[in-house]
């Protein structure tokens, strides 16, 4: 069994949750912050981003709220108005989309030998891995 | 440069220094820095502390390895070593010696820690000396002084630190 009381795994789940909430946001503005015919190309991608991180927030808010509580919800985002290219705008993703790869592989090592719980981080890790494989290719990183 | 526009140059914004700072504070204690311990720390997300080092690592001030972890470089821990000095001589100069209490001496030392200038800290750091030298004119200094009353009394006609009004008044609204 997970050695986290429930107490803790609400808030590391809040954790999480206020991630994905906050990528989301990052997502927008970057989504407007690019400009010229950089915007053909990212604008899809960034969008896709959008709609997956709060696809994601919403599966933690579930998650928490199975466990009897209701998500934290902590943010606090500063983004400049600045243009910026195409490739910066990927570049801000990735440097966001590899933090919460990093926030679900630490979560799992936390909750080890709570199988469902586990299954359920390993299948996140599984899609923000592969989010961040998108990014690098994209990057040419 | 005008002084508000060099103050808005500064790489080391009050939450860069607290990102350094607990880089510095997890080496100490743990013994490695990831992106997530220092999200811990700090109580904020992963993905603001990445965003945040972003600058950091591209002025040289901390350097991460292929496992993720991170490190002050060497101009990154003389900054942290300045910036933490320069709190604890500003918090001890208000607390001990303005009288001010612990809490709010604290509260106003972090908000100043990375702004003083080391000219301005070398002074202090001398004053501090000065004050914990055991002078007998250090004595009698201090005795005067903590007979001070803090109030003031409100005439700046003839007050000789206010010149055309009173300077207290100011800060007391």
């Amino acid at each position: 069994m997970s050695t986290l009381s429930r107490d803790e795994l609400v808030s590391e789940l809040s954790r999480i949750f206020a991630e994905e909430v906050e990528a989301a946001t990052r997502y927008i503005h970057l989504l407007n912050s690019v400009r010229g015919m950089d915007r053909l190309v990212v604008e899809p991608i960034l969008r896709e981003g959008v709609t997956e991180t709060i696809q994601h927030a919403e599966v933690i808010a579930r998650k928490i709220r199975s466990l009897g509580r209701v998500p934290r919800l902590d943010i606090k985002v500063n983004c400049p108005p600045e243009a910026i290219s195409g490739r910066e705008a990927l570049r801000q993703a990735l440097v966001f989309e590899e933090a919460a790869l990093e926030g679900y592989q630490d979560l799992l090592r936390r909750v080890e030998g709570d199988v469902p719980l586990e299954e359920f981080v390993r299948s996140q890790i599984a899609l923000e891995s592969e989010h961040v494989a998108q990014l690098r290719e994209l990057l040419d990183e | 440069m005008e002084v508000w526009k060099e103050f808005e140059q500064n790489v080391v914004t009050h939450s860069a220094a607290h990102h350094l700072m607990a880089i510095d504070d997890l080496i100490r204690k743990v013994g490695y820095a990831r992106v997530s311990d220092i999200a811990r720390e700090l109580d904020i997300t992963r993905g603001s502390v990445s965003i945040s080092l972003r600058p950091l690592k591209d002025a040289g001030l901390i350097i991460q390895d292929d496992n993720r972890h991170l490190r002050l470089s060497p101009s990154g821990q003389a900054l942290v070593d300045a910036i933490k000095t320069k709190r604890a001589v500003a918090q001890r100069l208000f607390h001990e010696f303005f009288g001010v209490d612990a809490e709010q001496a604290e509260i106003d030392a972090c908000k100043l820690e990375h702004l003083i200038s080391n000219q301005v800290a070398q002074r202090v750091l001398a004053f501090l000396r000065f004050i914990d030298s055991g002078d007998p004119a250090v004595c009698r200094f201090l005795q005067a002084w903590r007979g001070v009353d803090p109030v003031c009394n409100g005439t700046p006609e003839t007050c000789p630190s206010c010149q055309g009004g009173c300077l207290a008044e100011n800060v007391e609204r």
